[in-house]
């Protein structure tokens, strides 16, 4: 259904996307992973045909999705922003956006009632959307992108900024739209959404995708080991020194910043070992944590740093 | 075209729904026009009207135009009309100075001519510059020679009498005749009930024709010619007010939303040209209707002003769709946005009787729609078609447009 090949866009010397290539199937809902600056709103900026002078290609439902204007009625977008009139009522609200797709005013009107009871708004779908919670406009904000029943959903960090509640019912849309055969694109920094709502996951640093897949492939990535994060008074390049020779198939040091470090252990009986060469060495540790592999130490292992660094 | 459309019915939504900075905008000319009114409109008692300036040139001096001064002198019109007489050159002089609304000539030989059943001619001299006032002393006067030829011509045989009297030596006066004269005109006067025709007095109307004859105005003059650049002015701040969405929908992320939906640039940005321009015309009217409601503002005629509202409202809409392509944010628009309008209504004559304004104010005024709305709403006043008025601000109107376009088409391709 969607193919991206080689996407690549610069702001000046910084690469937002470099060499970026995705396929997407019908009924798929990807998650894609990635600290602020990763490239996630670029990829769905260019896919939404809001930013230009970008390389590469990116074709939907067989053709170039940047030269068939007509494409834009097959595919739905949620922005961050909650980008609709506060004035407006729910309903007015969606009878607007609805038309600039084409939907005919009959189709619509049912269509918004439909929505509106989907997001849980129908009791206030005549009241000025500035008195809605920030939940409440968050749910309009989604049902607008689902209006003319698109083949493809983009949804840009949609559960920013709200409370669990909220988050929860956006999150059940996405897993009922992808289970309808629409295909879904969702940005975001929370590994737990990616874990419970998406069919696939994509991992993404520096405009590239690092690995993608279910959540259990990506956990194979990291295999069976624990992973150890310590906490304490030292730099990144004494700490990785005093592990050298540690290293190996039982040890692997996935991430040290000063103050913090995490490595993949094959057994929790490693742990002394590492603890006797870090006061050797005179590193004051303060705090350790042992965790089991997640989508987050997979996150770890392949940038390198914690999800919201 | 329907996506156009759809854009500009929900502009005219939102802006129905929240339309309390437009009241205001709309609000605020009818207050500051009707404060600068009550502060330096003529004053009168208790709003009866002032006593219009009358100035009478008597060159006949005899019995018939004594009646027509005393005509004057009686209390009820006096309360009416305030008559200075004069001779016709010190009269014309202070007409076209606009002293006075109007100037009555009676001619030389007019009561001879009456008392010979000949046909004369009364002169009411009109100030083309006031609106109502030369039109109540010319039905006066007209009034008057109706009601001085019907008598004549009654009592054409007591006149001549009465002729025979007046050219009599005072001594050899006959007072015995005096007696049955009136006794016969009495019956006469019981008798006729119609006026006689053809009438022996005519009146001729003119206006003075003296270029820049100011007037002595009443209130409601000086709100029919203060509500025009009071009204531009705030068309000019409506207008930007509604085009701010240009700005403030790039800003919030709406833009961006609607350019993901099949919706094109050029579609967007002619919704919004088309808005301003439909919305600021429907502003300005409103307020004219409240202009003529509050203050009885005369306009004109309705299709004149029509034509000119359209050609502000369009001028306005295209410079604010160019000043928004240019500024960067809803910030500039504000800190700019003020200060143009402010500079617009003072050098166009907004805020000042252009005739009381420096000349180098007038030179830069040509360059502002204030000036050319405010003269052609004066012609249009005087029911006069604003040709001048209507090609400058079309013209220049289109230019805009043209410069407007293309770069607000830059600003909404993301």
């Amino acid at each position: 259904m969607l193919e991206i090949k080689n996407l690549t866009k610069s702001f000046g010397d910084i690469l937002a996307l470099d060499r970026f290539s995705l396929e997407l199937g019908k009924g798929e809902v990807l998650g894609l992973l990635g600290p602020n600056g990763a490239g996630k709103t670029t990829l769905i900026s260019i896919l939404a045909g809001t930013l230009g002078d970008f390389s590469g290609g990116v074709t939907f439902l067989g053709r170039d999705l940047f030269a068939d204007r007509s494409l834009k009625n097959r595919m739905g977008v949620v922005p961050q922003d909650m980008a609709f009139y506060d004035e407006l009522s729910a309903m007015d609200n969606l009878m607007f956006w609805g038309g600039l797709y084409d939907v005919p005013r009959p189709e619509l009107k049912r269509r918004a009632a439909e929505l509106l009871e989907l997001v849980e708004l129908a009791g206030r779908a005549k009241e000025p959307v500035k008195n809605f919670s920030g939940g409440m406009k968050r749910r309009l904000n989604t049902a607008i992108g689902l209006l003319h029943r698109p083949d493809l959903l983009l949804l840009d960090e949609p559960t920013v900024g709200i409370d669990v509640q909220a988050k929860v019912s956006i999150l059940d849309i996405i897993r009922g739209v992808g289970a309808s055969g629409t295909a879904v694109i969702f940005t975001t920094h929370q590994l737990a959404e990616v874990e419970t709502t998406c069919s696939r996951i994509a991992i993404m640093d520096r405009g590239r995708i690092l690995a993608q897949g279910s959540l259990d492939e990506l956990v194979r990535i990291v295999g069976e080991r624990d992973v150890v994060e310590i906490v304490g008074e030292f730099a990144a390049a004494p700490f990785s020194e005093a592990l050298q020779g540690l290293a190996g198939d039982r040890v692997e040091l996935l991430s040290a910043a000063d103050g913090l470090a995490s490595l993949a252990v094959a057994d929790t009986e490693e742990i002394p070992r590492i603890m006797d060469r870090l006061f050797r060495h005179k590193l004051a540790v303060t705090d350790m944590k042992i965790k089991s592999p997640s989508l987050e130490t997979v996150f770890l292992k392949l940038t390198g740093r914690n999800l919201r660094d | 075209m329907r996506r156009l459309f759809l854009v500009l019915s929900n502009d005219v939504r939102r802006h129905l729904k929240s339309p309390l900075a437009i009241l205001i905008y709309m609000a605020i000319p009818m207050v500051m026009t009707g404060l600068i009114g009550v502060i330096f409109a003529p004053r009168t008692e208790e709003g009866q009207l002032p006593p219009i300036q009358v100035l009478l040139v008597d060159h006949d001096k005899g019995l018939a135009s004594k009646l027509v001064l005393g005509t004057f002198d009686v209390d009820q019109m006096k309360k009416m009309f305030r008559v200075t007489v004069t001779d016709e050159a010190d009269g014309r002089k202070r007409m076209e100075k606009g002293r006075a609304s109007a100037m009555v000539v009676i001619p030389e030989g007019f009561t001879l001519d009456l008392l010979d059943a000949r046909t004369t001619t009364l002169t009411v001299v009109k100030n083309p510059a006031e609106q109502f006032l030369p039109d109540v002393v010319e039905e006066f006067v007209n009034t008057l020679a109706v009601m001085l030829s019907g008598v004549v011509q009654a009592f054409a045989a007591e006149v001549q009498g009465v002729r025979a009297m007046l050219e009599a030596p005072a001594d050899a006066f006959p007072w015995e005749k005096l007696g049955p004269e009136l006794g016969k005109a009495q019956k006469k006067i019981v008798a006729a009930r119609t006026y006689l025709s053809p009438l022996l007095i005519r009146l001729k109307a003119e206006e003075t024709r003296a270029a820049g004859a100011k007037t002595r105005f009443t209130r409601t003059d000086l709100f029919s010619i203060m509500l025009p650049g009071m009204a531009v002015m705030f068309l000019l701040f409506i207008v930007q007010t509604l085009m701010r969405d240009i700005i403030s929908e790039r800003e919030d992320g709406k833009l961006r939303r609607m350019m993901t939906t099949p919706l094109r640039p050029i579609e967007l940005v002619g919704a919004r040209l088309l808005g301003g321009w439909v919305m600021g015309l429907a502003v300005l009217l409103v307020m004219a209707a409240f202009g003529t409601l509050i203050f009885r503002a005369a306009w004109g005629p309705f299709g004149y002003f029509l034509l000119l509202g359209a050609a502000a409202s369009f001028w306005t809409a295209a410079f604010f769709g160019c000043f928004h392509a240019l500024v960067r944010n809803r910030n500039q628009a504000g800190a700019f946005g003020a200060p143009i309008i402010l500079a617009f209504s003072l050098f166009g004559g907004s805020m000042m009787n252009p005739e009381a304004m420096p000349k180098a104010f007038l030179a830069v005024g040509v360059a502002t729609p204030n000036r050319w709305f405010i003269d052609g709403a004066a012609l249009v006043r005087d029911g006069r078609f604003p040709a001048a008025s209507l090609a400058v601000l079309v013209v220049s109107g289109l230019v805009l447009t043209a410069l407007a376009v293309p770069a607000l088409r830059r600003r909404t391709s993301v």
